[in-house]
């Protein structure tokens, strides 16, 4: 706790912070679970303790049968009570709003996340910091509640039993206290380790965790089979698991001693050698204290002393732990978006001019930009094609199009208007973009292609055709795609879903298109028809097309060859033949084989 | 159906003996140890504690015993509970070290497995799942959980054998009370068949709220959610399936509550109220009933009934946690469809397939039929085709990653099954489209072992060179000795996949190999260094036997044979010049490939 930083929570305030949000989506499942909590638990503790008291003391002074009778009855009212409610209440009520927080929660959160910004992602400590903190975030949030009504149950627990203890013998209190609270400091230091252990473990799991991934991933196995590696990966395997078990014994050893002393000295000499021995004496020498006392002293002691453990060690403890999780889950919350709405509605209609002046952009983290000082300008309906090396900033250029960063230097305006001037939504809504890396998701056909829940039915298959799409959908657009949901989604090859990548640009109306490497997994004949059909159906728009097949952007009005960064050449396709460059060179070199006769 | 239900506990039993065996054998002292920690531990809680060490004080108290007897007792029990506490904590060190060396044998024996079984296994999606449940073993939860289930029912019937003799000396009738808590033990079984029924049921759901949270979180998908409405797809479908789990419980909601309050009242009311009740009937009316035994019955009931509940948990903890060493079991037990044969492989002559069909597990259509063809040492064969169109799977039986259903492939007039696996596979260098680097260093990554000498280092480079990786490398801070990849060190070499695909082409050539097999080698590649690598594997397979799959078809015109696949036969092979000539699927695709390239080309018109 002395560690935090400044910028973080103190730890109640997490707690109260998580309580808050627990109680604004689900207020009667807070207050149920916490009160059938303390229904359920703390009758039996009371009972170990002030119920034999009464009863055996009552027996002894001659006993009034009624009032046993009473006794035994309102144990057992309360037990029952206590019984049915809680099952009924979780059965009936909170086991069905759990669902309700979960979606509370991550509700919350989604909505979060992909109102990020892209360059987020970029940060490789945000993978393995908050996207961990978010997918345990629905069950620390429950844990915390649990540990909420435990806490609640124990400080009242101490309270009564102290009470009653008090009322018997203030030393037996003392005594009980003085041990427990003597080896607080021990307690915490257990808590401290096993925090330690389980961060170096973490640390050390996740090298042998890799190692089993790749014996266990599909796209390793053909790899592992031919090239022999095995034996290495084992033995690297090997090691890092030694590794781990060499952690392990030396947390374990100073746990292990650390939990003997401590038991060894508040349950043995505290509670079962000084405790009893003086309750003891009270009772057999000096006859100050009745056999009910006895008993009532000896389980209260056992009580309390769990209680302040509780309260004071592992609590303490859980709390700490899990405190880090919600300040993650906070901080995601929290987490600035940069990139800022304009105040405009951008119009989904005809294409405009679409500028770059000066843009210069580095990607976060990185030091060289990506891109430097490029300039161009896309008339309406124009095609323009961006080629060059691998790593040249044509992927990037058409991130910054799309706003999925912000540029460094420059500006980008469509029809005259800086694209930061328009709302992020209405902006990425005037483009269809196809990425290198595209994902296909688990939901329907019509879905996918549409790239939202509603669709037209007749577009969708219009929008296929062009593609190129010809597999048989069994169910038309509601086929469902992947085995994710269902075990009968429909799998397709590498090239059939490029093809329903390709169909989404053909099917969103918008007067901007963005194909990043569209062919890369097409054959000879689907990339040829693909080119033809894009053509055709993209006449009006203007579409910006990167490819490193030149002949499929050889038709481009005007080509763009980018270098480290950098537009180096730009024309047309003839012209850049003319001018004999950087273009020509790599044109040749692939058109050579075709051409060679 | 009885019979059914009686098949299904044998299988059971023999899976959790199974589980403890496999266990056992890993780390005896993970089991032992545990066992020994939670006797320890419930024993003298449940027993000397809360039931001996009262009794026995009480009546040193009621009984007019001295003080000195007291002390006596008192000091005696100390002796003991320190001995307990001891032997808990040693136990605790033996299991929690035992627990990580279990998680390393067992790891081990499932890689060595994964390493063996036929890649059919990978795309099989049912054999997947067992294997992908055997490695949930490996889980803290599920191996933990066994250990804890076993030392819980070993400590459980120790301890619960000496208080039932306790209960049984104060009044054997007592121990009625147990009908009560074995009356819940017994619809325990019907309420857990509930429970998994209605978890059954919220299966998919929990499925598909765990994929809504990847795409959402995961960086692949961040652009497509940024910059279209694909988000609200999956809001819907996280909606959905929220709904329909709040629905699934609500249907059990009602029946499980039954059996709750039915287990809530026999279980905890009823032995509490016949108990306090018993014991005031002793006490008051017959007034034979000791304080002593009065004071620790309560508790030794209370604690009877948790060893019953926490034996029959553990048991059914056991039950389910054993079914993932039951996948275990058949994934160890899987026999590899393509076996070794005997036979040392002569370095390659010739190759030839003859009349091989083929069907992949599952599919109901052929993906090669009926496929001859034969290449001859030290040819460079093309194979071009459309999407689908079965080159890929000629590559996966070429390499024996399957058995051809029928037909056969000859290595040198013999059939490829006859001989050494290994033998075969060592003669043959690889370059797939799906290229992967490991988190090794460049140097391990390229020699696929480690790199032991300065010879090593040499061949590493040599073959980076040839593959046209060098060049890179040699710019990363630690040259060939950088770890690739950022998976677990953070100072790693993120390359980008063009350079990735190099390094993964330079572990052919860091080994002799007589067969090249090149399946899309430079997808990922600009033109530039597409052409590079295409030259340098070129050189660098000159004389050897190449077979190289492409849809680039600037690749096949200089190949010595090419074979058109077509729908998972071959429907044309022959040179370049003899394809073309024929006027077929070959010339019409390469025209159209070409046909843009060409300076003068004009397209034709359609």
């Amino acid at each position: 706790m002395k560690k935090t930083e400044k910028t973080q929570h103190s730890i109640p305030s997490n707690i109260r912070y998580i309580m808050k949000l627990m109680f604004s989506i689900s207020p009667g499942m807070v207050l149920m679970d916490i009160g059938l909590h303390i229904l359920n638990r703390l009758p039996s503790k009371l009972v170990s303790v002030i119920g034999i008291r009464y009863i055996i003391d009552e027996v002894q002074g001659g006993g009034d049968t009624a009032k046993i009778i009473g006794a035994v009855a309102l144990i057992a009212g309360i037990m029952l009570a206590a019984s049915v409610l809680n099952a009924l209440g979780y059965e009936l009520y909170i086991r069905k709003e759990q669902e309700n927080l979960y979606r509370g929660i991550h509700a919350k959160l989604y909505e979060k996340a992909v109102s990020l910004d892209l360059a987020a992602y970029d940060n490789s400590s945000f993978y393995s910091d908050f996207i961990l903190a978010v997918e345990t975030s629905s069950e620390n949030i429950q844990f915390i509640l649990g540990q909420v009504r435990n806490y609640v149950t124990e400080i009242l627990s101490f309270i009564i039993i102290s009470s009653v203890l008090l009322s018997i013998d203030w030393v037996c209190l003392v005594i009980v206290l003085v041990f427990v609270l003597a080896f607080i400091p021990v307690g915490r230091k257990t808590g401290t380790l096993q925090m330690q252990r389980r961060e170096a473990a973490t640390e050390k799991h996740r090298r042998s965790d890799y190692f089993a991934r790749i014996f266990y991933l599909p796209e390793y196995a053909g790899e592992t089979r031919m090239n022999g590696i095995t034996p290495l990966l084992m033995k690297r395997f090997s090691q890092s698991a030694d590794e781990i078990t060499k952690t392990q014994k030396k947390y374990v050893k100073k746990l292990d001693i650390l939990f003997f002393l401590q038991d060894a000295s508040v349950q043995v000499v505290g509670f079962m050698l000084v405790l009893t021995g003086y309750i003891g004496y009270r009772t057999i020498v000096s006859k100050t204290m009745s056999a009910g006392d006895f008993v009532a002293t000896f389980n209260g002691a056992v009580q309390i002393g769990s209680a302040v453990m509780y309260l004071t060690v592992y609590a303490i403890r859980n709390f700490t732990e899990r405190s880090k999780m919600i300040e993650k889950y906070r901080t995601f919350l929290a987490c600035p978006v940069t990139m800022k709405d304009g105040a405009h509605e951008a119009e989904c209609g005809e294409p405009e001019t679409i500028e770059l002046k000066n843009v210069s952009f580095t990607y976060p983290g990185n030091e060289t930009p990506s891109l430097k000082n490029v300039s161009m300008t896309l008339r309406p309906g124009e095609k323009i094609a961006l080629v060059g090396y691998n790593g040249a900033g044509k992927t990037t250029l058409t991130n910054l199009l799309l706003r999925l960063y912000d540029v460094s230097n420059g500006e980008i305006r469509i029809g005259g208007r800086d694209i930061r001037n328009e709302t992020i939504a209405s902006h990425r809504n005037r483009f269809a973009a196809v990425f290198q890396d595209f994902k296909i998701f688990g939901a329907t056909v019509g879905e996918n292609v549409a790239l939202s829940p509603d669709y037209d039915e007749k577009r969708v298959m219009d929008a296929l055709r062009h593609a190129g799409f010809r597999k048989e959908l069994p169910n038309g657009t509601e086929t469902v795609l992947l085995r994710e949901f269902s075990d009968d989604g429909m799998m397709l090859s590498g090239g059939e879903e490029q093809k329903i990548a390709i169909a989404r640009a053909f099917y969103k109306k918008c007067p901007y298109v963005i194909l990043d490497e569209p062919s890369a997994n097409l054959d000879p004949v689907s990339e040829y028809e693909l080119n033809r059909s894009m053509a055709e159906a993209a006449k009006e728009k203007t579409v910006i097309f990167i490819s490193h097949r030149l002949s499929t952007t050889r038709h481009a009005d005007r080509i763009f060859m980018m270098e480290n960064g950098e537009i180096v050449e730009s024309g047309t396709h003839e012209e850049l033949m003319a001018q004999n460059g950087k273009y020509a060179y790599m044109f040749r070199l692939q058109a050579e084989k075709y051409t060679e006769k | 159906m009885k019979q059914k239900t009686k098949g299904e506990q044998t299988g059971t039993f023999r899976d959790i003996a199974f589980a403890v065996k496999t266990l056992i054998q890993a780390s005896p002292r993970f089991i032992f140890g545990g066992i020994v920690t939670m006797t320890a531990y419930w024993f003298f809680t449940a027993y000397v504690q809360e039931v001996l060490f009262l009794k026995k004080l009480l009546e040193i108290i009621t009984e007019g015993g001295t003080f000195r007897d007291f002390m006596g007792l008192l000091l005696m029990f100390c002796v003991a509970a320190l001995l307990a506490k001891g032997t808990d904590c040693l136990g605790d060190y033996f299991s929690s070290v035992g627990g990580k060396v279990v998680y390393k044998k067992l790891n081990e024996k499932i890689f060595r497995k994964a390493a063996e079984v036929d890649i059919e296994c990978y795309e099989n999606p049912e054999f997947y799942d067992v294997y992908k449940r055997a490695t949930e073993i490996l889980t803290d939860d599920i191996y933990h959980g066994v250990q804890f289930a076993v030392a819980e029912m070993v400590s459980g019937t120790f301890s619960g054998i000496f208080l039932i003799g306790y209960v049984a000396t104060v009044d054997p009738k007592l121990l009625l009370i147990l009908l009560s808590v074995a009356a819940v033990v017994a619809v325990q079984g019907r309420k857990n068949r509930l429970l998994y029924q209605r978890d059954r049921e919220m299966t998919p759901n929990k499925r598909q709220k765990s994929y809504v949270q990847r795409v959402v979180f995961l960086r692949d998908y961040a652009k497509d959610m940024r910059t279209s409405d694909i988000y609200r797809v999956m809001q819907k479908r996280f909606h959905d399936a929220i709904d329909a789990n709040r629905a699934v419980i609500g249907k059990y909601g009602p029946k499980l509550a039954l059996f709750e309050v039915f287990a809530g009242v026999a279980a905890e009311v009823v032995p509490v109220v016949v108990t306090y009740s018993y014991a005031a009937y002793r006490f008051i009316v017959k007034r034979n009933l000791k304080v002593a035994d009065f004071s620790v019955l309560m508790t030794a009931i209370n604690n009877i009934k948790d060893v019953v509940r926490d034996v029959s948990g553990s048991f059914a903890d056991l039950q389910e946690r054993a079914l993932y060493f039951r996948n275990l079991k058949q994934f160890l037990a899987y026999e590899s469809h393509v076996v070794s044969g005997e036979r040392e492989a002569g370095t390659l002559e010739t190759l030839e397939f003859r009349n091989v069909t083929f069907t992949y597990p599952g599919a109901e259509k052929p993906s090669l039929q009926n496929v001859s063809l034969s290449i001859t040492a030290g040819e460079t064969v093309a194979v071009v085709g459309k999407n689908g169109a079965g080159k890929s799977t000629f590559v996966k039986l070429l390499l024996r990653f399957y058995d051809p259903d029928e037909g056969e492939i000859l290595w040198n007039g013999v059939n490829l099954k006859e001989y050494d696996l290994a033998s075969v596979r060592k003669q043959i260098g690889t370059v797939f489209q799906d290229y992967k680097v490991f988190a090794l260093t460049v140097n391990e990554n390229v020699l696929c072992r480690e790199c032991e000498n300065e010879q090593d280092r040499k061949d590493s480079e040599q073959a980076m060179r040839a593959s046209g990786a060098y060049t890179k490398v040699s710019t990363l801070p630690n040259g060939a000795d950088t770890v690739l990849t950022r998976e677990f060190d953070d100072k790693g070499a993120g390359l980008s996949g063009g350079e990735q695909q190099k390094i993964a082409a330079a572990r052919m050539f860091a080994r002799p190999f007589a067969l090249a097999v090149l399946d899309e080698p430079s997808s990922a590649l600009d033109p530039i260094a597409e052409y590079k690598m295409y030259e340098s594997l070129l050189k660098a397979t000159e004389n050897k036997t190449v077979v190289y799959i492409s849809h680039r078809l600037s690749s096949a015109v200089l190949s010595d044979k090419i074979f058109v696949f077509d729908a998972g036969t071959v429907t044309e092979s022959g040179t370049h010049d003899e394809l073309t000539a024929k006027g077929g699927l070959y010339a019409s695709m390469f025209a159209m490939q070409a046909s843009a390239y060409r300076e003068t080309g004009e397209e034709e018109t359609s």
